[in-house]
């Protein structure tokens, strides 16, 4: 059981931590590129907001798979 | 005591040369050109008014400094004040703005290397991430190497800057006067003042480096006030005559949209040399504000190490040198990676933010310590107590809301950052994963809510069909994943924990 549990939260912290990445990566680009932009249809205004909520996202869920991982290991 | 580690080896010219290096960066040879569509010739009126606000928070300063000479600026006056979160945060953005002030004047000091070279029309590529780098990495060194190699590179850029800039003054206020008398007449209304001088004010920022390194500065009772003040009236003189000048040679309305507007006036009396020069000084400016950036947030980190609010590591003085070497190292990666990016609007508006916070702390922190320590010993007295510190909170927090909107957002984000730094080095561990724990199930919800609306109702999230799809999957993916990570989070292993 306990080799079950580690094993899982070893996968989901690593996830966690791969999708807090990507989101930071993604606030980036959202910032720097202009194809971005109109790919996802962000306005100029709702640029900070949305560069806002993905940081946060992103940090926290980087956070929280670290300390998943920590807590097995 | 721990600063009895760092040498105090600077002078009141090092000193002072070190707040007015901090505070000169490219900044004010790139603003003049907007700040004048603002506020037109008024933009003199304007700089002084920013001066004198830079000098009520600039007198608490003085005698904070002058009053607890340790290591680590506002982080340590807050910490003698109010102690906690309050002093924490107070710490946490001077670091971050520190950082993030030599990230920018890196990408900026890169940005004009790369001009040059394609204005030359040197058969050179220059890549601005690269040289930013780079100048980080070559002061770091010279930071590493000692306070007094710091202190005495920061004079030398100074006094060249210095000599340009008089220069450049004199020589205009020659030539300008066959231009007859100035008119000062603003652009638009007292409005458009305000917003100048908000849009202006970042010029005078950076001088506090001065109470950051207040452990390192000999005869502290005497020289750090004595530095802060002439650092202030020095700004105030040099930055009002470079807007004299400049309102003497070209009507604000030629600055619109120069990319160097006083590099431009330069051209306009001193030729194609002029201009030369005065690109040189602003890169002089740069980097002698990166030079003063890395030095003040390694010790912020110092101190806030010595705290046990960051690694211990940062509070080890290196034995030759002695400077916290690790500080300075693990600093000047993370401004060499952010400058690497060069995000500089973002960095900009983080580094502004950050030190505004801090003004506002200072302030209070001098109103807290004259009521919780009045027998302090404090060898300078702010005069007309209680004016000046309320004065600077007020003109700080208006000057807050006259910058940007996403300033805020992104000042928000710092804080929401520094919050999990403190409570992952305050709050015991159990409490961080029930709060993580907690966090998780509402991630988890809002995704199963995002991915119930895009499967029940498709014309509220407008987006093609393999779109909505992909977002569908990537919201349940999202839901359940973090339903675990919330689970794993709140639940402890039986046997572990007993």
């Amino acid at each position: 059981m306990g080799k079950v549990r580690s094993t899982i939260s070893l996968l989901v912290g690593g996830i966690q931590c791969s999708l807090g990445v990507l989101a930071s990566v993604f606030a980036y680009l959202v910032y720097a590129d202009p194809w971005m932009r109109g790919l996802l249809a962000v306005t100029s205004e709702e640029l900070y907001i949305s560069m806002f909520l993905l940081l946060v996202f992103g940090i926290f869920s980087v956070f929280s798979g670290l300390l998943l991982v920590h807590k097995e290991r | 005591m721990a600063e009895e580690h760092l040498k105090r080896e600077l002078g009141l010219l090092q000193a002072t040369m070190m707040g007015i290096g901090g505070a000169i960066s490219a900044g004010v040879f790139v603003t003049l050109g907007y700040a004048a569509s603002l506020a037109g010739t008024a933009l003199l009126i304007a700089m002084i008014l920013c001066g004198v606000i830079n000098l009520f928070t600039m007198l608490s300063y003085a005698e904070l400094g002058a009053a607890i000479p340790s290591a680590g600026g506002e982080y340590t006056f807050a910490k003698v004040s109010f102690g906690g979160f309050i002093s924490f945060v107070t710490g946490w953005f001077e670091w971050i703005s520190n950082m993030f002030y030599a990230a920018f004047c890196a990408v900026g000091f890169a940005y004009m290397v790369s001009y040059t070279i394609q204005a030359a029309g040197l058969p050179l590529t220059a890549s601005v991430p690269i040289i930013a780098a780079v100048t980080v990495a070559v002061f770091a060194i010279i930071n590493v190497k000692g306070i007094r190699e710091t202190g005495g590179t920061q004079t030398l850029m100074v006094v060249v800057l210095l000599g340009i800039l008089s220069v450049f003054t004199i020589w205009g206020l020659i030539t300008g006067q066959r231009t007859g008398p100035l008119q000062i007449s603003a652009a638009g209304d007292f409005l458009g003042l305000l917003r100048a001088s908000a849009f202006i004010f970042v010029v005078y920022l950076g001088g506090e480096a001065i109470a950051v390194a207040q452990a390192e500065i000999k005869d502290p009772c005497t020289n750090i006030p004595r530095a802060i003040l002439l650092t202030c009236l020095a700004l105030i003189a040099i930055y009002t005559s470079i807007a004299f000048v400049v309102f003497r040679i070209v009507p604000p309305g030629d600055l619109a949209g120069k990319e160097s507007p006083l590099a431009y006036v330069a051209e306009q009396f001193m030729g194609p040399l002029g201009a030369g020069v005065v690109t040189v000084a602003g890169s002089i400016a740069a980097l002698s504000s990166v030079n003063t950036a890395i030095m003040a947030q390694s010790r912020v980190a110092y101190a806030l190490a010595r705290d046990g609010y960051f690694p211990r590591v940062f509070y080890r003085i290196h034995k030759d040198f002695g400077t916290p070497c690790l500080a300075i190292a693990a600093g000047a990666i993370l401004i060499a990676a952010t400058a690497a990016t060069g995000v500089v609007n973002f960095v900009a508006y983080a580094a502004d933010f950050g030190f505004m916070v801090g003004f506002i702390c200072v302030n209070l922190s001098l109103i807290r310590l004259r009521m919780r320590k009045p027998n302090l010993r404090r060898p300078f007295r702010v005069p007309l107590y209680p004016l000046p510190p309320v004065l600077g909170i007020v003109t700080s927090a208006l000057l807050m809301l006259f910058i940007e909107p996403g300033t805020l957002l992104i000042g928000i984000e710092l804080f929401i950052l520094g919050l999990i730094v403190y409570c992952i080095r305050m709050v015991r561990y159990y409490r961080i994963c029930l709060a993580a724990g907690g966090m998780n199930f509402g991630v988890s919800a809002f995704s199963a809510l995002l991915a119930l609306i895009i499967a029940l109702d498709p014309v509220a999230v407008p987006m093609p069909h393999p779109m909505a799809l992909v977002s569908l999957g990537a919201a349940v993916f999202v839901s359940v994943a973090y339903f675990i990570a919330g689970l794993l989070n709140i639940t402890e292993e039986k046997g572990r924990a007993n």
